[in-house]
């Protein structure tokens, strides 16, 4: 091995750490979403550098006594710098694994795994060179088996000789690799984003609403081999759009729950038989529904269709300026001490960590 | 050197010969070829194979890792200021590029035996790193990672606080001012044995890497210029000197206004030598500038209108006092290795006292009131910064912001 490894080890251990107890921030200011690639996300680290006397402007009023706060010196506060060719703080990008992410969110929430019913895996045929055949291609030969057969033939038939140790194989003693096939279990996901988009929905809204939808991805993701998100918004009719147009859209006008609700489950229906899939509505809105009528509707809906095809049913409500929030107050008294609906209140950025928290905390 | 074929080995010794004979003077060079990890892990530690265990290597190792990936860098040589001097080149590197590499290499080799800043470095530093790098790693051991690791995180927070300039080699200062401020905490501070011992190393490293840093410009420039002398004086066959041209020309690329050490150091160099007319006088008198100057008298004795213009530092036609003006920030820049200048001033009652030289530049001072409260937990002991800020005198103490906080 070579002796740097283990001091990039340590070092990606010292930002694994900076990572997890940052991990509030991060997710209040959202400046992880826009630096993904593929599996890879970047994450800018502030802190992990050696505070040495060099030269750099200060801001007025950010003098040394009230800068950033610090961390008291413990653990690894430090950085690179050799003979002044860096000046002042510089931001340290470091790459991280998705699923790494997913860990420490794990690690830090304390999520429970979730155990995926079994009538829901799906089993999916794996193949390898790890077993052991007769015949096969000169290629495949084993030869150390082939060696060990022919030995064990020679000693049973006293034909070994301890002062000549000589082991001829025969064609029948040729061991060759061959593949076994083992059956493992796929177990796939898919997480139904449901938004209201209607005016009373503003831009910190649906940015609480990407956030979250981030970290529930990521979290999710880690847990399924295969997880397809989609996406739906609605105001008095709902539409399925893609990832982009979910976060971006605009609308105006009423609010019609059960419109969003409908769609829902005709996907399932059509898409996503719960036999095979482990299905995760959420649903954003900021509480107000158009109808008395129309919230009995949504929560007739859920009783009878939805919820038993489903892992569970999770709403949140963004606080917005204009709703008034009867909607989350109708879905828990409909649904009092049913564990598979789960509401919470997203008042800021500050409540997106409780209500992952609550969403995932169940471990289903 | 072992994947070395005849051809570039008997290129190799060529050159050293060529070298020699244009009066070149250094150690014996051994050649490992190394593949881009080993390349990246050996830059990352300075340029030697055994350092002490800590992050700060790794972090430097992702960073040119990571720089490799993208194609954004790619380290052809490193080779150490040792006796006999030890180069490592690029196994990807073509037969071409090895021989410019090796023509660079003897003139780095040549600089490092005779400059002056350079001649009287611990010459066995290999060895001495690998000491240091078992000491630390027996503390370790013997202390624990964290507590370890925790004190080195303060140590090399300071590790700019050292004097490469006393001439005084590693001794102690025994008398205030001084700008070894690690020195002084050695002699008098309370520290234990192990806490000694890695004060010590960071220090003593620290002194080492140093001169290297101040005499950057004129090294680069140095073996670039000797490795174009070489390699257009005959070390190159015909058919080599397009490809060699595009490296070299990649390596002193500099877009204008933007200081490129290699460029800015080639171009002193040729205006120096043009001047001096060129010849084995001419030769002379630039071997005896590079075995007494440093950067910052280098630069403000030889940068002139045309190498300036040349490094790309100065317009065509720019005024002749231009290069007055650019002189002096270039100088600026360079003095005191570009860090703010501090001394030691007062230690009574266990209290450190520091004063910043004022010379024109503010200092970051959110970062370095962080520096100091780790100094202060490696000394002991408050410890107080005296600096300006916005014209008015300003005093940093350690700890002040715990106590701001409460």
């Amino acid at each position: 091995m070579q002796r740097i490894l283990r001091d990039h080890g340590r070092f990606r251990e010292i930002v694994r750490g900076r990572i997890k107890s940052d991990l509030r921030r991060y997710m209040k200011e959202g400046e992880l979403l826009g630096q993904q690639g593929g599996h890879l996300i970047s994450i800018p680290i502030p802190q992990i550098h050696l505070p040495q006397i060099r030269f750099g402007p200060n801001q007025p009023g950010q003098g040394g006594a009230q800068g950033e706060g610090e961390q008291g010196g413990d653990g690894g506060e430090g950085g690179v710098s050799t003979a002044g060719d860096r000046a002042g703080q510089h931001l340290l990008e470091v790459e991280v694994e998705l699923e790494e992410l997913a860990r420490i969110l794990g690690e830090e929430l304390e999520l429970p795994d979730i155990q995926p019913r079994g009538r829901r895996m799906v089993e999916t045929v794996d193949t390898a060179y790890n077993g052991i055949a007769r015949t096969g291609p000169q290629g495949l030969r084993h030869f150390k088996r082939s060696f060990h057969q022919a030995l064990r033939r020679q000693v049973a038939a006293g034909r070994w000789d301890p002062d000549r140790p000589v082991v001829v194989p025969e064609p029948d003693d040729l061991r060759y690799r061959s593949i076994k096939s083992k059956a493992v279990p796929q177990s796939s996901a898919v997480v139904i984003y449901m938004m209201d988009v209607s005016g009373s929905m503003g831009r910190e809204q649906k940015e609480i609403v990407r956030i979250a939808a981030f970290w529930l991805d990521t979290w999710l993701r880690s847990q399924y081999s295969n997880l397809e998100v989609r996406y739906v918004v609605h105001d008095a009719v709902a539409k399925e759009v893609d990832q982009h147009t979910f976060f971006h859209l605009r609308e105006s006008g009423g609010t019609k729950i059960s419109s969003a609700y409908e769609l829902c489950l005709d996907m399932i229906e059509k898409e996503f038989p719960p036999e095979e899939w482990n299905i995760y509505p959420f649903h954003f809105s900021d509480g107000d529904n158009w109808s008395a009528r129309d919230t009995e509707r949504c929560l007739g809906l859920l009783e009878g269709q939805i919820l038993p095809q489903c892992n569970m049913f999770c709403y949140g409500q963004v606080r917005s300026a204009y709703g008034s929030g009867q909607f989350r107050r109708d879905l828990v008294d409909g649904f009092t001490g049913d564990e598979r609906v789960l509401t919470c209140e997203v008042a800021d950025r500050e409540a997106i960590m409780d209500a992952i928290r609550l969403f995932l905390g169940t471990g289903k | 050197m072992k994947q070395w074929s005849p051809d570039l080995r008997a290129a190799c010794e060529d050159i050293e010969q060529m070298a020699r004979d244009a009066g070149l003077d250094f150690h014996e060079v051994q050649f490992h070829t190394v593949d881009h990890r080993q390349m990246n892990e050996l830059a990352a530690y300075g340029g030697f194979p055994v350092r002490y265990p800590h992050w700060r290597f790794g972090m430097e190792y992702e960073s040119l890792a990571k720089g490799h990936r993208y194609g954004m860098s790619r380290i052809y040589e490193l080779v150490t200021n040792t006796d006999p001097s030890v180069a490592y080149l690029q196994t990807s590197n073509s037969e071409t590029e090895q021989k410019l590499v090796v023509g660079h290499v003897f003139a780095h080799a040549d600089f490092f035996k005779n400059n002056l800043w350079l001649v009287r470095a611990d010459k066995d530093m290999a060895r001495t790193l690998a000491t240091n790098a078992f000491a630390v790693r027996r503390a370790y051991d013997a202390h624990g990672r964290d507590r370890v690791e925790a004190f080195l995180d303060r140590c090399l927070a300071c590790e700019t606080l050292i004097d490469p300039y006393g001439g005084q080699g590693g001794r102690l200062p025994d008398h205030l001012p001084t700008r070894d401020v690690l020195g002084w905490v050695l002699a008098h501070g309370r520290l234990t044995g192990w806490q000694k011992t890695c004060l010590e190393v960071v220090r003593g490293e620290a002194l080492y890497f140093a001169p290297i840093g101040m005499t950057k410009i004129m090294n680069e420039g140095w073996a670039t210029f000797w490795h174009s002398r070489l390699m257009t004086g005959g070390a190159l066959g015909d058919c080599e000197i397009v490809q060699y041209a595009d490296r070299h020309s990649g390596a002193v690329h500099a877009n204008p206004g933007q200081m490129n050490p290699y460029k800015l150091g080639i171009e002193i160099w040729r205006a120096l030598d043009r001047r001096l007319g060129g010849g084995s006088e001419s030769l002379n008198e630039l071997l005896r500038i590079r075995r007494i100057h440093n950067d910052v008298t280098f630069v403000e004795e030889f940068l002139c209108q045309e190498a300036a213009t040349r490094a790309a530092l100065l317009a065509p036609g720019a005024p002749s006092d231009a290069v007055d003006m650019l002189r002096e920030q270039v100088v600026a820049g360079l003095g005191n290795r570009g860090l703010p200048l501090v001394e030691l001033v007062s230690a009574d009652d266990d209290e450190l006292v520091l004063r910043h030289v004022w010379e024109g530049q503010e200092i970051q001072l959110a970062q370095a009131q962080d520096a100091l409260d780790r100094l202060a937990a490696v000394w002991g002991g408050p410890v107080h910064l005296d600096t300006e800020e916005g014209g008015k005198e300003r005093r940093l103490s350690s700890g002040s912001r715990e106590r701001d906080a409460a």
